[in-house]
């Protein structure tokens, strides 16, 4: 009912304004947002379009469509690399990291909001503070303490260092001082611990939250491409993202094909899983955005 | 009131239970290795022999500071981003305003911009390595429309490639701004536009007066995290240039320096001490930045 009346004020006010004056505005507007859309799909259609093609025609015609549909490239890719195996290997290293963050945010962020500690004030801090560490500056220790616990080429090194996120607990923190303490009383004097006020109040309470964090989370982790390059060595071990730059420093010049199939094959299910999500990736940046 | 007491230090007990994973996080991976970053400044130290470790004194501040290849990364990385910057924040507040206009296909239009900031940093620069290369589709037309003559090997160019990657950055992350500002959009109130209008004031005067100043959280949020990313960047010169940079070390950003230094020259302490004062220059910049659009807030609600 309260849509079906807001919406018809909300046209009215548009329709205010003098449709003629309205038109050419919009006509420039959509116009700049369609050249807006070629630059950025004209990349991908490259990409596309050349995983079609066979090498020579890659280098000589650019621009054109491809003459026939040659599959040599995804052939040679799938002989070449072990893509399965990309994927599993990927996807383990980011859906864990994933896991472990969306868990460990809620937790310290509801310890800190919502359990009375003292120290409140000094871990908000903290949290903010070390938000501001640039990686850089651990980039070398890490890396030797890494390299003196014999995690070095390990799915330890990955995961265990990326579990937790001050970014992240930040975020969760912001979302649970919006949940009123009314409903946590009632669990607590239900004779609830605060492990299940937590786990079965909180928990589901703040899935909008946890969606935002799981979403950043994971596509920071999928795309990631410095962590492997450091740390990760046997071939069986390799993600994605350092599969393909090894693969594509490999054969500089040769087998064009192949890597336009390669970066087809590793965008494709990103774009299709984001197409599916689109208004919970573009939520998660927005919320990110609203300090 | 005892009973209360007691009541609430059970709680704490599991609010110190939450917060443990954090703690051992933050002592662990972030103190630790800010502490050993500190020790190895002032170490001649090899990674494979950290026993042989030598205490050198501030002998390795010394040659990071007066290295020449590390302040020309430090010129490179400020180079890029005062275009990327730039280039970003128009373009993502430009298409933001844009698609606050329209009623129909917004999300589409919202979609497809948002496709290159899902896309990894390694497909983007397969992507655009072809495309930006002399024999690429761009360069092909360029020629064909003569606006320019031969081909550009822009990645041996002396000034090409930090404005070069700027431009594909932004390509890549003009997105995610657009999306911060289009959230900031629409959380201003439209009373104030509708008054600027009976005061007559024109689409310029509104957009300096009104929107601008309305979104500064979000020009404040967008400006740090920029700086403290970009001056971070490697993937994208990592995987275009030598671990140099290229003949003129046009590309040489400071990660890709402390990079060659740590593990191309095995040189631990003087790429720690690099990681260390590379650190301080992002610290102080943040800060400033904050200070002076702090400042500006402050006057405006005056």
């Amino acid at each position: 009912m309260l849509n079906n009346l807001s919406k018809p004020t909300k046209n009215k006010q548009k329709d205010r304004t003098p449709i003629k004056k309205v038109k050419p505005k919009m006509v420039i507007i959509y116009t700049l947002l369609i050249l807006g859309l070629f630059v950025v799909m004209y990349p991908f259609a490259f990409m596309i379009m050349n995983s079609f093609k066979t090498g020579p025609e890659i280098m000589h015609q650019p621009n054109a469509f491809p003459t026939e549909l040659s599959f040599r490239g995804y052939i040679g890719v799938f002989q070449t690399l072990n893509i399965p195996r990309l994927f599993a290997n990927t996807i383990f290293v980011a859906g864990s990291i994933t896991l472990l963050n969306t868990i460990f945010a809620s937790m310290v962020a509801y310890g800190i909001v919502k359990c009375d500690i003292p120290e409140k004030e000094i871990l908000t801090k903290i949290i903010l503070a070390s938000m501001m560490i640039p990686g850089i500056l651990l980039l070398i220790p890490t890396y030797m303490m890494m390299y003196n616990w014999e995690w070095v080429n390990t799915y330890r090194v990955l995961i265990i260092p990326a579990a937790i996120s001050a970014y992240n607990i930040f975020l969760m923190m912001q979302f649970m001082t919006q949940i009123e303490d009314a409903y946590l009383e009632a669990a607590r004097i239900d004779g609830s611990s605060e492990w299940l006020v937590f786990w079965k109040v909180v928990l589901p309470m703040a899935k909008p939250a946890l969606s935002t964090v799981a979403i950043l989370t994971f596509m920071g982790a999928w795309n990631d491409f410095f962590g492997p390059l450091l740390y990760i060595r046997d071939e069986s071990l390799m993600t994605l993202q350092l599969a393909l730059f090894k693969f594509q420093s490999s054969i500089p010049g040769e087998n064009l094909e192949q890597i336009w199939a390669a970066t087809t094959l590793i965008t494709l299910p990103v774009v299709i899983v984001f197409f599916f999500m689109q208004k919970n990736f573009i939520k998660a940046f927005t919320g990110v955005g609203l300090k | 009131m005892r009973g209360r007491k007691l009541k609430l230090s059970n709680k704490q007990k599991w609010g110190y239970f939450f917060i443990s994973p954090f703690i051992l996080f933050f002592a662990v991976f972030q103190v630790y290795p800010i502490f050993l970053a500190f020790k190895n400044s002032f170490q001649k130290i090899n990674l494979l022999e950290p026993e042989k470790a030598q205490f050198v004194g501030f002998e390795n501040w010394v040659t990071a500071a007066t290295d020449e290849l590390f302040w020309k990364s430090v010129f490179n990385i400020f180079y890029n981003q005062i275009i990327f910057i730039t280039l970003t924040f128009v373009i993502g507040l430009t298409f933001a305003l844009l698609l606050k206009e329209i009623t129909v296909a917004g999300s589409l239009f919202r979609t497809i911009y948002f496709l290159p900031v899902i896309t990894s940093i390694t497909v983007a620069m397969v992507l655009f390595n072809f495309v930006s290369s002399p024999q690429g589709p761009l360069q092909s037309l360029m020629m064909k429309w003569e606006i320019i003559k031969e081909p550009v090997f822009w990645r041996f160019s002396k000034w090409l490639p930090m404005p070069i990657l700027a431009i594909f950055n932004s390509w890549k992350w003009f997105g995610v701004q657009m999306i911060i500002f289009l959230g900031g959009l629409a959380s201003i109130n439209q009373n104030v536009y509708e008054a600027a209008d009976i005061d007559g004031a024109g689409w310029f005067k509104k957009l300096f007066k009104i929107t601008l100043p309305l979104l500064k959280p979000q020009i404040i949020f967008v400006l740090t995290m920029n700086i403290i990313n970009g001056l971070q960047m490697f993937t994208e010169v990592f995987m275009n240039f030598d671990l140099l940079g290229g003949p003129y070390n046009s590309g040489l950003t400071p990660v890709m320096y402390l990079y060659a230094k740590g593990f191309d020259k095995m040189q631990m302490g003087s790429a720690a001490a690099i990681g260390l004062l590379l650190a301080l220059l992002i610290y102080t910049l943040t800060m400033l930045q904050m200070k002076i659009l702090n400042s500006n807030k402050e006057e405006a609600i005056k």
